[in-house]
């Protein structure tokens, strides 16, 4: 029963998030006062991209037609981390947060390969400005899971939720506070959204992530997109679970899980209004002060690891 | 009404005075507002002699501390007076410098010293000092040049910083009482607060860490040494007038509110940490200052290191304690506001003469200015001790102090502190005087009411250097009881 | 235990850390007026710590301490500070001398400094230990803020922060000072904020700049 129930989160997990990216675009259009395309276009293109076939320069390796793949099974396995609707994962007990982190390192490191092996000059340009903000990233969001982590005395992300779940309504101790705003600055960065990158820009020198998936086509280019939205799907639902747990179930019973289920689907309702207007009302950094964007989320979660020795 | 009435004329005047555009009648005003508040001080002053002390309402009260500094305040404030009333021909005319808006903030700043004087809750002393910042800080901008808003900028920041501090000691100090015992609504009150001194004394860490924070708050103001950096600029770019009320007027408001609060810390907890906080704080300031004194250029900005190092030596006298101590501090205190008055008076007149105040372009002032280089030579000997002027019976008498006490060091300090303060002004003073004159703009002779606050000033500090009056020192001593 | 109760009960416990919060994002600020908002901001928690130990201790005076400091700090002055901002039109927002990432690292560090410096006391008298140390932290933020921010605006802004320090510290341990003092205190500090906003019109004026480190001309 408890493995159906983490099957269909991960289901959940990948199935909804071209529906979540979907969302935050409409909400964005309505922001600009246009009428935006429907929420379910992304499912659109990516069945129109699996129909497609794919364009392979005659210069790429073998790599090239890999990272794709590898890069969507790394991230499906992610989703399988994190808990939605109730304190358990597919691969709860696999392994911890630290896993969690480098399977999506993985995903990106791959995904950089594979930019540079198309061979343009745009996919070099991406990979190397990916490199940068992952490298500053990873510092940030690993120590605001160990914070998190110290606090509730497990290292598994489903640990940390039951911990968390546990906890008295609205209690906010300066460890969480501080961990929840370093990990919502690094879940921008990872995730590719303004203030970092705009994933809506079409000029080629602003870009990041859509520089590096310039000479993908066909089902390759589906893999990568929807990747890149069960990445943004995973980060906002970890974010949810270990900050904001509140309605998932604490035992397996139909009536906990569709609480569960409202409470999830609520809840990512509201974050992707907040991140739309976010988007809609700060402007791209620039690339050099990328750097100092992530180096106040690393400032941030070292004191937050601090603050669990002061919280005695 | 005796307490009452002084504190809230000069506040009444200074709305008052806004209703005057005409110069010539705002000055008539304002002289007959600041004679009426002249004679209520002295009222003031009789009446506290004769009752010992005063308790008007819960906030205001007056002691034999209190009638002394107002035997000062109303001395300088009558001079400045006199002297502001010839001086206001020269001020540019602005939309904001015409007398009506000189004599109204004047006359608020007044208001805000009085409040710091009659006040009987610290709360109320702390709100009155910040007060005198800022009815003060538009003063020391008056004239809107560069200089001027920079001084007035850094005098607003650095002092309200300062103050910011003394509110924080302040406020330990009233926890260390609430948790002495002592009911809530009246722990901020300076008689209460020295009745219970006693229970406090359990709290030593608590009260040390007051007292520091009120040092280093309201010394900041006084301008002790490292808190100093606002002062000369504050008194060189106000003008002169106001520099004499700056330095004679409201560097001892200042002192008052750290005596008042260091007579309860002392009460609680002995002389030691007190005295040897003021000790350092003094003895930085004077040399610091002594050594500055010398590589001046600004005539005004030497007065106002002159001002720091005699307020260091005042702060020696308080932390060497015992009568001698305590007495040569507050006769100091008294007789270096009445010397520097003097000498901001004359930096008036030479600016008017020369035009600037840089002291290496002015040359001959004997010739020049003949009874202004006299004047000048008498305060500067003044300021630097000599006798027969006041000052030198002060630090004398602190000296003495201090060698009965076998504080060699503490005497050494002093001396050599006075040693290079001498030399510092003798140089300046020597370079001024001699020369040649330049061609200078004709000019009329010095009003009657400079000339007469000129003399008064000069005669009273020759009075208290020959021959203190039985009178004054009885008032010095009822301001020494009430401190021990 | 009723709504009110513990709406009461959780405002006391987690408004340090909303005040470590507003000192962080202080630090990274970059352009004046978020600043200013902040500070906002930071009154308003303050604000709601009054109340919330009003209702507790069933104190009417903190009611009404409570009211002056959301008039005067919540809105009043932060009116007064974005107004005097926008009339100065002066561009290239708060003109640090440290990077946002340098400056959260700082006010980290002071805020850890600040941890430190009140154990002594807390031990001694007894005290909540977080918001002794959230005021202190305070403190040394807006004397942080004075010492590397350029603009005669933000040396306001960071003596507010200063203050506000100080009054928190007031608040916790004593919980507040006679009512007319308070009053007066607040009134000071408007008269005090005005004044200054009267002084960075001056400078604008005379200098054609508001980069207090160019206010040079006294020295020695």
């Amino acid at each position: 029963m408890t493995f159906a129930i983490d099957f269909l989160q991960v289901l959940i997990l990948v199935g909804t998030a071209p529906l979540l990216r979907g969302l935050v675009g409409r909400i964005k259009a309505r922001i600009q006062n246009r009428r935006g395309a429907s929420v379910w276009r992304p499912y659109a293109d990516l069945r129109k991209l699996f129909s497609k076939e794919d364009l392979i320069s005659a210069t790429a390796s073998p790599l090239f037609r890999l990272s794709p793949m590898i890069l969507f099974a790394a991230t499906v396995a992610a989703a399988a981390f994190v808990p939605t609707l109730h304190g358990f994962a597919l691969l709860g007990t696999a392994g911890d947060f630290i896993v969690l982190v480098y399977l999506l390192a993985l995903a990106r490191f791959f995904l950089i390969l594979g930019a540079m092996d198309g061979g343009s000059s745009f996919g070099g340009m991406g990979a190397s400005r990916e490199a940068l903000v992952s490298t500053l990233a990873e510092a940030p969001l690993l120590l605001a899971l160990v914070a998190v982590s110290i606090v509730a005395h497990s290292t598994s992300v489903a640990g940390i939720v039951r911990w968390s779940s546990g906890q008295p309504f609205f209690h906010l101790s300066p460890v969480h506070a501080l961990a929840f705003v370093a990990f919502t600055l690094v879940a921008i960065a990872e995730t590719g959204r303004v203030p970092i990158d705009n994933p809506t820009t079409h000029l080629e020198l602003t870009m990041i992530h859509e520089a590096m998936v310039l000479e993908y086509s066909g089902p390759s280019l589906a893999l990568i997109e929807w990747a890149n939205a069960i990445k943004l799907n995973l980060m906002l639902s970890l974010l949810v679970a270990v900050f904001m747990p509140w309605g998932i179930a604490p035992a397996t019973s139909l009536h906990g899980l569709a609480i569960a289920l409202a409470a999830y689907a609520l809840k990512m309702v509201l974050l992707a209004v907040l991140l739309a207007v976010l988007e809609s009302s700060v402007a791209k950094l620039r690339m050099y002060l990328v750097p100092d964007f992530l180096g106040v989320a690393c400032a941030l979660s070292i004191l937050a690891v601090v603050f669990t020795a002061l919280k005695r | 009404m005796t307490l009452w009435l002084p504190l809230l004329l000069p506040l009444f005047g200074a709305l008052v005075m806004l209703a005057f555009k005409n110069p010539r009648t705002a000055v008539r005003v304002a002289l007959g507002i600041g004679v009426t508040e002249a004679a209520l001080l002295g009222n003031c002053v009789v009446k506290l002699r004769a009752a010992g002390v005063l308790q008007e309402g819960r906030y205001l009260r007056g002691d034999g501390l209190t009638s002394f500094f107002l035997i000062n305040l109303t001395l300088v404030f009558a001079l400045v007076l006199a002297y502001s009333v010839g001086y206001l021909r020269h001020v540019p005319k602005g939309r904001f410098s015409s007398p009506r808006w000189f004599y109204a903030l004047v006359f608020l700043f007044l208001f805000t010293m009085l409040a710091v004087y009659l006040s009987a809750n610290l709360g109320m002393m702390w709100i009155a000092i910040e007060a005198t910042t800022l009815a003060s800080a538009l003063l020391v901008g008056f004239y809107n040049t560069q200089g001027a808003v920079e001084a007035g900028w850094k005098y607003l920041i650095v002092c309200t910083v300062g103050i910011a501090f003394a509110l924080f000691g302040t406020i330990a100090l009233y926890l260390a009482a609430v948790r002495g015992g002592v009911p809530a609504e009246m722990a901020l009150d300076w008689a209460v607060l020295m009745d219970a001194a006693p229970q406090m004394s359990a709290a030593r860490e608590l009260l040390k860490l007051a007292f520091v924070f009120v040092a280093v708050g309201y010394g900041t103001k006084i301008g002790f040494v490292p808190m100093h950096s606002w002062l000369p600029d504050a008194h060189a770019e106000a003008p002169s007038p106001i520099s004499a009320l700056l330095s004679a007027a409201l560097l001892n408001c200042a002192l008052y509110a750290l005596l008042r609060v260091e007579a309860i810390t002392s009460r609680a907890i002995g002389h030691g940490f007190s005295h040897t906080l003021l000790l350092a704080f003094g003895g930085l300031s004077v040399l610091t200052a002594a050594f500055l004194m010398i590589v001046q250029r600004d005539l005004k900005r030497l007065l106002a290191y002159s001002s720091i190092e005699h307020m260091g030596i005042v702060a020696l006298g308080v932390g060497l304690g015992g009568t001698l101590g305590l007495y040569g501090a507050l006769l100091h205190a008294f007789n270096h506001s009445l010397a520097k008055t003097l000498l901001f008076f004359t930096t008036g007149n030479i600016r008017e003469a020369f035009g600037t105040l840089r002291m290496d372009r002015i040359r001959g002032m004997t010739r020049a200015l003949p009874c202004t280089s006299a004047v000048l030579v008498a305060g500067g000997l003044a300021v630097a001790g000599m006798p027969p002027f006041g000052l030198f019976v002060s630090e004398f008498i602190i000296l003495t102090s201090a060698f009965t006490q076998a504080r060699y060091l503490v005497a050494t300090l002093i001396l050599a502190a006075i040693s290079i303060a001498f030399g510092a002004l003798l140089y300046h003073c020597q370079r001024m005087l001699s020369g040649e004159a330049k061609q200078l703009s004709a000019r009329p002779k010095a009003p009657i009411s400079e000339i007469a606050a000129m003399c008064v000033c000069g005669a009273c500090l020759l009075v208290l250097g020959l021959c203190i009056p039985a009178a004054f020192t009885a008032v010095l001593r009822n301001a020494m009881a009430v401190l021990q | 235990m009723g709504l009110v109760e513990f709406a009461a009960a959780k405002t006391l416990a987690s408004s340090a850390v909303f005040l470590f919060i507003t000192v962080l994002l202080m630090a990274a600020a970059k352009r004046t007026s978020t600043c200013i908002m902040l500070f906002g901001v930071q009154c308003a928690v303050i604000t709601a710590q009054i109340l919330a130990a009003a209702f507790v201790y069933h104190s009417r005076e903190a009611y009404v301490v409570a009211a002056m400091v959301f008039v005067v700090k919540v809105l009043a002055i932060p009116y007064a500070l974005l107004g005097i901002r926008k009339r100065l039109n002066v561009p290239g927002g708060v003109s640090a001398s440290t990077t946002p990432a340098q400056s959260v690292y700082i006010a980290a560090g002071l805020i850890l400094l600040a941890f430190l410096v009140v154990q002594p006391y807390v031990r001694a008298l007894a005290l909540d230990g977080e918001m002794l140390a959230a005021a202190t932290a305070v403190l040394l933020t807006g004397a942080f803020l004075m010492v590397s921010r350029k603009k005669a605006l933000m040396q306001v802004i960071g003596l507010l922060v200063l203050e506000n320090g100080i009054f928190l510290a007031a608040l916790t341990t004593t919980f507040g000072m006679p009512l007319v003092i308070e009053m007066g205190i607040f009134f000071d500090l408007l008269i005090c904020v005005l004044l200054l906003g009267v002084f960075v019109f001056r400078i604008r004026d005379t200098f054609e700049h508001v980069d207090v480190s160019k206010l040079r001309r006294l020295r020695g």
